[in-house]
C-alpha cells in the first residue's frame, strides 16, 4: 500500500466512523475499506471443472460396465494384477472425488470459513 | 497439498514393502480357491475344478453342506475348503464369484455407500461394519465382500483426509505414527483370531468376534455418550481429559510434538492406542471405534482432530489391506466403484459438516452408532452360543427374530447417524448464514 492509499484509507474510515457512509464509499480508499469489512468478492462457480470431471467419471463408469466381464476377469487374476483394482480405485477417487467436490461447491454446500 | 502428495507417495511405495515384511497375516484366508468347475458328478458328490492360473484340473469332494444347484459350469466360482476334514480337497462351501448386477442391487449399493461415506467423513470411521454384511446379503461371497469393501475404503479415506487436512483438522504426523503401530496390531489380532479358530472352530471364532464387538462398543460408546452429554450441558468444550493430561506428563523419549493436535507427548503413549486400533480392525473390521476415542481420551486430541486423523490411519491400513486382497485376486472392482460413486460425495459432505458443528456433536454421532451397532451384533450371540453347545439350540422362530433384530439395528444405526449429521449440518449452515447476514447488515450500518 502506498502512502497516498493509506491516507485515503484512513480518511475513508474516518468518514465512515462519523456516520458519512456515502462519502466514505465515494473515496478511492472507501471501497477498499469496505472490502476489509467482510464483503468477499463473488466467487466463480466451477461449472467447467464439474462438467469435465463429471464427463471423465461417467465415461469411466460406462466403460467399466460395458466391459464388465473382461475387467472382472482380469482384475481378479491375482499377483501383480493387484495393481489394476488399486490403481483404478485411485483413479476414480481423483476424478470422481474432484467432480463431487466441485458439484458440492456449485450447490453452495461449502465448509465454514 | 504438496505435503499431502508426499505422504501419499511414501504410503504408496512403502506399504508393499511393509506387506512383504509382515507377510503371514492380515490377508485373505488360505483355504479359499477360485476357478471354474469343469465337471460335476452329483451321485458321487465329486467335481473337477480348474484353479485360476493353474494348468491341471484337480478333483474335489463336495461335502453335504454344499448345495449342488449352486454350482455352475464354466463360470468363475469360489470354493472354500474344509481344513478340519479327514481328507484333503473337501469343499464345504461354493459361491458364484461375481453377482449379477440388477437395478435393485445397484441402488442398494449406492445408498449404503452414501451413508457410509457420510459417517466416515464425520466420525473418521464407519461403513465397514455395514457395507460388508450388506454386500453379503446381496449374494456376494464373504471374502469378495471384505476385499471389495477394503478397496473402496482407502480412496474414500484419502479424499476425506485431504479435505479435513485442508480444513486444518488432520494431524498427518500423528496419523502416520498411529498407522505404523496399527499395522503391527493387525498382525497380533490375526494371530489371536487364528489361534481361536484352530482351537474352537468357526463358532468359537464368531463368538469371540461378537463378544469383543459388543464389549468394546458398549463400554466405549457409553463413555463417549456420557462425555458428549456433559459437554453439551455447557462444560468446557476444549477441556483435555484427565487421563490424557496424565499421559502428557510421561517424559520417556522420543518426545514428539503434534502440531495440529497441539500436543507434545512421548511416542510410547501412542503405541497402545495404535496397537488396539489395529487389533480391533483385525477382529471387527472397524479400528476407528478404538482409534478415535483413544486419540481423544489417551492422546488428548480434540474429537475433530481425532476423527480427521483416523482417516489417515484408515487410508494407510486400507491401502495395505487392498494390496493383500488384490494379490489374491478377490476384489470385485464393480462393487468397489459403485460404493465409491456415492461414498466420495458422502465423505466430503461429512467432512465439511464437521466445520459447522461443535466438538461434542461428533462424539454424539459416534456413541449413537456404536451403541446401536452393538445391539445388532449382540443379537447374534445366542446363536453362536448354541453352535458351541453352551446353551440349548434356538428355535427357528427365535433365530429369524434375532436375525431381523440384527439387520434392522444396522439399518437403524446408519439411519440415525445420517439423520443426526444432516440435522446438525443444516442447523449449523443456517446459523452461519444468519450470522453472516447480521454481519453484513452491521457493515452497511
Amino acid at each position: 500500500m502506498t502512502t497516498t492509499e493509506f491516507t485515503e484509507d484512513t480518511a475513508a474510515i474516518a468518514f465512515a466512523e462519523a456516520g458519512e457512509q456515502q462519502e466514505a464509499k465515494r473515496m478511492p480508499g472507501g471501497s477498499h475499506a469496505d472490502h476489509h469489512q467482510g464483503e468477499a468478492p463473488p466467487k466463480k462457480k466451477p461449472f467447467l471443472q464439474t462438467a469435465i470431471f463429471g464427463a471423465i467419471s461417467c465415461s469411466a463408469y460406462f466403460l467399466l460396465f460395458k466391459n464388465e466381464s473382461l475387467i472382472t476377469e482380469t482384475y481378479t487374476m491375482g499377483g501383480w494384477h493387484a495393481a489394476f483394482p488399486v490403481g483404478t480405485a485411485l483413479f476414480f477417487s481423483f476424478c470422481h472425488g474432484a467432480f463431487a467436490s466441485n458439484l458440492l461447491n456449485i450447490l453452495g454446500i461449502e465448509a465454514k470459513k | 497439498m504438496k505435503r499431502f502428495v508426499i505422504v501419499l507417495m511414501v504410503a504408496l511405495f512403502s506399504i508393499p514393502l511393509a506387506a512383504d515384511a509382515l507377510a503371514g497375516g492380515g490377508g485373505p484366508p488360505a483355504n479359499v480357491m477360485k476357478g471354474i468347475f469343469l465337471k460335476v458328478n452329483e451321485t458321487e458328490r465329486t467335481a473337477v475344478f480348474l484353479r485360476d492360473g493353474g494348468e491341471k484340473p484337480s478333483d474335489l469332494f463336495l461335502a453335504e453342506s454344499v448345495k449342488l444347484d449352486k454350482i455352475e459350469l464354466n463360470k468363475k466360482m469360489m470354493v472354500e475348503l474344509d481344513e478340519h476334514a479327514d481328507q484333503p480337497n473337501v469343499v464345504k462351501e461354493v459361491s458364484t464369484m461375481f453377482i449379477d448386477m440388477t437395478r435393485n442391487k445397484l441402488f442398494a449399493l449406492l445408498v449404503v455407500g452414501l451413508i457410509g461415506g457420510l459417517l466416515s467423513g464425520f466420525i473418521g470411521s464407519g461403513g465397514a461394519f455395514v457395507l460388508t454384511p450388506a454386500m453379503m446379503s446381496l449374494g456376494v461371497p464373504g471374502a469378495v465382500a471384505v476385499a471389495s469393501n477394503m478397496c473402496h475404503k482407502f480412496p474414500k479415506a484419502m479424499v476425506g483426509a485431504y479435505k479435513r487436512y485442508k480444513y486444518g483438522q488432520a494431524d498427518i504426523k500423528l496419523g502416520l505414527v498411529m498407522a505404523v503401530t496399527a499395522i503391527i496390531g493387525v498382525q497380533i489380532g490375526i494371530k489371536i483370531q487364528k489361534y481361536i479358530l484352530n482351537h474352537w472352530g468357526n463358532a468359537g471364532s464368531n463368538l469371540y468376534v461378537s463378544t469383543i464387538f459388543v464389549l468394546v462398543l458398549v463400554l466405549v460408546g457409553a463413555y463417549v455418550l456420557w462425555d458428549a452429554q456433559k459437554l453439551a450441558k455447557g462444560s468446557d468444550d476444549k477441556g483435555t481429559p484427565k487421563l490424557a493430561l496424565a499421559m502428557q506428563k510421561i517424559k520417556i523419549p522420543p518426545m514428539m510434538h503434534f502440531k495440529v493436535a497441539n500436543i507434545t507427548l512421548s511416542a510410547w503413549v501412542t503405541v497402545p492406542v495404535g496397537l488396539f486400533t489395529g487389533m480391533l480392525a483385525a477382529t471387527i473390521a472397524v479400528g476407528g471405534f478404538i482409534g478415535v476415542p483413544g486419540m481423544i481420551y489417551v492422546v488428548g486430541a480434540s474429537a475433530v482432530v481425532a476423527s480427521a486423523t483416523e482417516l489417515i490411519i484408515a487410508f494407510v491400513m486400507g491401502m495395505w489391506g487392498s494390496i493383500q486382497w488384490g494379490l489374491s485376486g478377490l476384489i470385485d472392482i464393480r462393487l468397489t466403484l459403485l460404493i465409491l460413486a456415492t461414498s466420495l460425495i458422502g465423505v466430503q459432505l461429512g467432512a465439511l459438516g464437521t466445520t459447522y458443528v461443535k466438538d461434542y456433536m461428533i462424539k454424539v454421532v459416534m456413541a449413537a452408532t456404536m451403541l446401536i451397532v452393538a445391539v445388532s451384533r449382540g443379537a447374534k450371540i445366542p446363536g453362536y452360543l448354541a453352535d458351541l453347545g453352551l446353551r440349548s439350540p434356538l428355535e427357528a422362530q427365535s433365530t429369524s427374530l434375532l436375525n431381523a433384530v440384527s439387520f434392522w439395528a444396522l439399518v437403524a444405526a446408519l439411519g440415525t447417524a445420517g439423520l443426526i449429521i444432516a440435522a446438525a449440518m443444516i442447523r449449523g449452515m443456517a446459523a452461519d448464514r444468519r450470522s453472516k447476514k447480521i454481519e453484513g447488515a452491521i457493515d452497511l450500518g
